[in-house]
């Protein structure tokens, strides 16, 4: 059993983990995160990315003024994977637009602080010139902007920051235990090791436990209580740029839904459903599917042309309110001391929260530690920025010098900002690695093996994390097998764990796939199951393949 | 363009082209429809015609041991159908499916022999070629430029996968290290097994090299000289006997570049099974092209049946557009080898499973009505099974003749038939027997459609 001493151990490496893991080692605090699986495998991995204005939780004033200033804050730090999406509205009826728009008046408030025009009200026309596919039939709507972040690479970026600042991040670690003195004072964590098979052990007066929807497990490990509302959320991911506008609307239920242009795909989400179920076996439903679906066809009558290659299917960690609908749960955060709590000392949990307000949270949090460690260094993460966004980058250059094409590179730029350049030096000395690996994406063979060697991935499914690698249409088809090659070289693998890697991608895009299986996408995966099992053998192969949560039972 | 035939075959992969042929040899006017690329041209381009029963995980020593196993347990599986036939006796049904198979394997051998694809390999055992990720798999006939000699009986060879820079498709490390483990765990040769990477510009290109521009590199002397000289500083350095390289033989000359490479390298060089846009598949699907119209019959490329007339109980006519012209083609008889999902001969979606151009009846693999099912209740938890998917063994099912039947049994349209993957009952890829199902499906509703024919003509 290895043992270490750390000032404070994050327990979770999501949206809120990494981002306290950040915090915690620019302030200068001996940092250890743990993540039982991969950075923004759970529920930061199912979301849109939407870093909201807070539009929607305008019966909040206190929310909406945190969530404008933080889009600030987060266009400061990591403008180079954020996007601005413009946003319809639109309404078939004056019932609809609402006697009082005061929605208005509170997206007026902070618009300016970020950078976007107050919300106009649009004709039918004004609308469909900017939106083709809405139905014209609309009576009206209205037009504001949103930001959207990439969730895999902020997560990344800021465990990367962490790393910069001397955290250490340890992927595939899962916390089994934690030990208190008979005070009931935090002393470690135990975790296994899932890469290693072995057991280890840190030392700790303090814990950050931003385990998401197992945040009360975690809890527990210390003899403390927290009580979550768990809540599922379910995403349909459309096989091209649908709209280029994104849609919000009520669905069916009245509930706010979305369709919004998101990389090469279109999401259309969410459900909300009070959820029991283990968070590693949740799948979309058929009724959530048709509920996304059937909500939006009035508004967009052609939504049913395109292919559904996936979905995706998360649970939000709410703050434990019952007795009202999930939308009506407050979308603040808590940061509970269990000092206070349950007289565990050196216990800190989140429980609510958005992606959003990943670094305020943070930042409370951490503010709470230092105070516990009698420590008084500032937060800083609202004024450095992440890795990537040093500089403006400049594609039309790099595309001359490096001859790759612009709209990998554009691609590319988007994940990296300014890392872009170390990748495109790797194809001096190796021109061949210019080559499209994922077609969908697009992305090239340097990318990957970069992100092989800096990023830490220790499977397939990691490296689609880092670069989307296998998300677009195909759904990994034909990049699955290329990637494991690469993988296989850089990481030297043996023949079987190369044909693992192949099964376990395959598998978990499977998980997304199979839930809407229907249309064209038949004919994609017959393609798929003639690649890897008809022609590949794999079906019949004989390596060690774990079976992953969501495929136990039958 | 209104016109009349004996014979309107719709679908132009494996099954349509192979129906047509042994219509025209059979005397009947015969014109084919294909609507686009077929899955055949998609395909490895290796012939299997039975290696595992579902769920099984130990494969079939020869095609005769697989069609006997399927015959007894899976009396509705495509094979199965020609042992059911009105002049066959109950003890002449195994018989009658395993000699209906071998005669059309011989015949499709036999066909392809003076083509750019000439077939190995028998009916009398399944062989295992090697894929691209370094695994086996068994099939019954490979492509001539796929075969690796005496690659795994030489106890002297040496192995040597050769890559290409900026062909992504293949790896050769990781496909040597695959098939180096599994051939020790077997402890049976070759021994030796090496990898190495190769330049080559096809059109003066460097990065993102397909198969087939590779392939059509290769078909021109100064590529296959260049490629040649590159291969043979590694053959010579590790005393390779054997190579093996992505399938990029060439699309027009792949026979004749193999015996040079062998000439000039002195190892035998044969293609590895790849993934579409595949090269071997290509080649196969122009060569059956080629027999095709070399027997008579007509292609109408780009062609979609789009509507039909029926009329007492027959087919009438069918209507075939083309993006700019369309024509009503009667016919004597029809068949139906429009594809699984990847050809477009079903479709399905949140409301079950249909045949795209007649609306027949789809059943499942179990032979359950497949018109409501949804597409995602009949799947897996699992990916990649030898349980398969179900829903890729939902299709039409036919009687004794290869005619499509309705709820009651009885045939939709008495001068309709179907083969191919549009068929119910068996999932090609847990069991491969894609091809083999296509060919022997092919064959025998040809043959009956050829009966029919002559007996309405009389």
């Amino acid at each position: 059993m290895g043992e270490s001493e750390f000032d404070v151990v994050v327990i979770g490496g999501g949206s809120t983990g990494t981002a306290v893991a950040r915090d915690c080692a620019m302030r200068g605090l001996r940092t250890l995160l743990l993540e039982r699986d991969d950075i923004a495998s759970a529920t930061v991995g199912t979301c849109a990315g939407m870093i909201s204005s807070g539009l929607k939780y305008r019966r909040e004033p206190d929310i909406v003024r945190m969530c404008s200033r933080e889009v600030v804050n987060l266009n400061r730090i990591s403008r180079h994977i954020i996007m601005k999406v413009p946003i319809l509205t639109p309404f078939f009826s004056l019932e609809e637009v609402g006697s009082s728009t005061d929605y208005v008046t509170s997206y007026a408030n902070h618009a300016e602080e970020r950078d976007v025009p107050e919300m106009l009200f649009l004709t039918p026309d004004a609308a469909v010139e900017l939106e083709p596919k809405l139905n014209p039939d609309i009576l009206a709507s209205v037009y504001y902007e949103e930001f959207f972040i990439d969730p895999f690479r902020l997560c990344m970026l800021q465990a990367m920051d962490a790393m910069n600042h001397g955290a250490i991040v340890k992927t595939y670690c899962e916390v089994i235990d934690i030990e208190t003195d008979d005070a009931g004072s935090v002393e470690g964590v135990v975790y296994y090791n899932r890469v290693t098979g072995a057991i280890e052990k840190a030392r700790t007066k303090t814990i950050v436990n931003s385990a998401g929807p197992w945040a009360h497990k975690v809890a527990e490990f210390a003899g403390a209580k927290l009580e979550l509302r768990l809540n599922k959320g379910a995403h349909v991911i459309l096989d091209r740029r649908v709209v280029n506008v994104g849609l919000v609307l009520k669905a069916l239920d009245n509930r706010w839904i979305y369709l919004v242009p998101h990389e090469n795909t279109t999401l259309l989400g969410t459900t909300a459903l009070d959820t029991w179920e283990d968070p590693d076996s949740l799948v979309a439903s058929f009724d959530e599917i048709e509920y996304l679906l059937q909500s939006f066809e009035k508004h967009v009558p052609t939504i049913r042309e395109a292919r559904i290659i996936r979905t995706m299917a998360g649970v939000r960690p709410l703050v434990p309110q019952w007795n009202m609908p999930e939308e009506d749960v407050t979308r603040g955060y808590e940061v509970i001391d269990h000092e206070t709590t349950d007289n565990v000392k050196g216990l800190v949990s989140f429980t609510g929260g958005k992606l959003v307000m990943c670094r305020i949270m943070a930042e409370d949090a951490t503010d709470l530690i230092m105070k516990k460690l009698r420590r008084t260094t500032k937060c800083k993460t609202h004024e450095k920025p992440l890795p990537g966004n040093e500089d403006d980058v400049d594609i039309v250059a790099l595309s001359k010098e490096y001859g790759v094409h612009m709209h990998a590179l554009e691609r590319m730029r988007a994940r990296r900002g300014t890392e872009i350049v170390k990748i495109l030096e790797l194809t001096r000395d190796h021109p061949e690695w210019k080559t499209t690996i994922c077609t969908c994406e697009p992305i090239i063979e340097a990318e990957i093996r970069y992100a092989i060697r800096e990023e830490f991935p220790q499977t397939l499914n990691d490296l689609r994390r880092r670069l989307r690698l296998g998300t677009g249409p195909c759904q990994g088809t034909f990049c699955t097998y290329k990637a494991a090659g690469i993988l296989a070289d850089e990481l030297d693998l043996s023949g079987d764990d190369f044909l693992v890697d192949i099964l376990d991608f395959r598998a978990e895009r499977w998980k997304g796939i199979r839930p809407s299986m229907r249309g064209e996408q038949l004919a994609q995966e017959e393609l798929a199951q003639g690649m890897y099992a008809c022609v590949g053998n794999l079906d019949q192969s004989d390596v060690d393949y774990d079976i992953k949560p969501w495929e136990e039972g039958t | 363009m209104d016109f009349h035939t004996d014979l309107l075959v719709i679908g132009g992969g494996m099954a349509g082209l192979v129906a047509g042929t042994v219509a025209t040899e059979k005397g009947l006017e015969t014109v084919l429809l294909r609507k686009g690329q077929s899955a055949t041209a998609y395909s490895s381009g290796a012939v299997d015609v039975i290696g595992y029963l579902p769920e099984a995980s130990a494969p079939f020593i020869s095609p005769e041991e697989g069609l006997t196993a399927i015959a007894g347990l899976y009396p509705l599986h495509p094979y199965s159908i020609v042992g059911y036939g009105e002049d066959v006796s109950p003890e002449q049904v195994v018989d009658t499916i395993i000699s209906r198979t071998k005669t059309a394997i011989d015949w499709l051998k036999e066909h392809l022999s003076k083509t750019r694809t000439p077939l190995v390999g028998d009916f009398s055992s399944n062989i295992y070629p090697i894929t691209i990720l370094g695994t086996t798999k068994p099939t019954c006939l490979i492509q001539q430029t796929m075969y690796p000699a005496d690659l795994e009986e030489n106890e002297e060879s040496t192995l040597l996968f050769a890559g290409i820079r900026g062909f992504p498709e293949f790896n050769s490390a990781a496909a040597a290290k695959t098939y180096l483990e599994d051939r020790v765990a077997l402890s049976l040769p070759p021994r030796k097994v090496a990898h190495c990477e190769i330049r080559t510009t096809p059109f003066g290109e460097t990065l993102n090299l397909s198969q087939i521009e590779i392939a059509r590199h290769l078909d021109h002397n100064e590529g296959l000289e260049d490629f040649a000289a590159q291969l043979k500083d590694h053959t010579d350095r590790v005393g390779a006997t054997h190579v093996a390289i992505p399938p990029i033989l060439g699309l027009r000359n792949a026979v004749a570049n193999q015996t040079k490479l062998k000439d000039l390298l002195s190892a035998h060089v044969f293609e590895l099974l790849g993934f579409p846009p595949s090269v071997p598949g290509l080649r196969l699907q122009l060569a059956l092209e080629g027999i095709f119209q070399e027997s008579g019959g007509k292609m109408m490329v780009g062609h979609e049946a789009k509507s039909f007339k029926l009329k007492n109980g027959v087919v009438e006519s069918v209507l075939a557009q083309a993006p700019k012209r369309a024509a009503t083609i009667s016919a004597k008889a029809f068949i139906l080898a429009s594809g699984k999902f990847i050809g477009g001969g079903l479709t399905g979606d949140e409301n079950g499973i249909r045949e795209t151009i007649f609306g027949l009846m789809t059943v499942t693999g179990s032979y359950h009505s497949a018109e409501d099912i949804l597409p995602s209740k009949s799947t897996n938890r699992l990916a990649i099974t030898p349980e398969g998917q179900p829903v890729y063994a939902t299709g039409l099912t036919v009687d004794p003749n290869f005619r499509p039947i309705q709820e009651e049994g009885v045939e939709w349209a008495g001068n309709l038939f179907a083969a191919g993957s549009v068929l119910a009952g068996y999932n090609y890829s847990v069991e491969k027997s894609g091809l083999g199902v296509a060919l022997t499906s092919g064959y025998s509703a040809a043959l009956n459609v050829s009966d029919y024919v002559k007996e309405v003509s009389k």
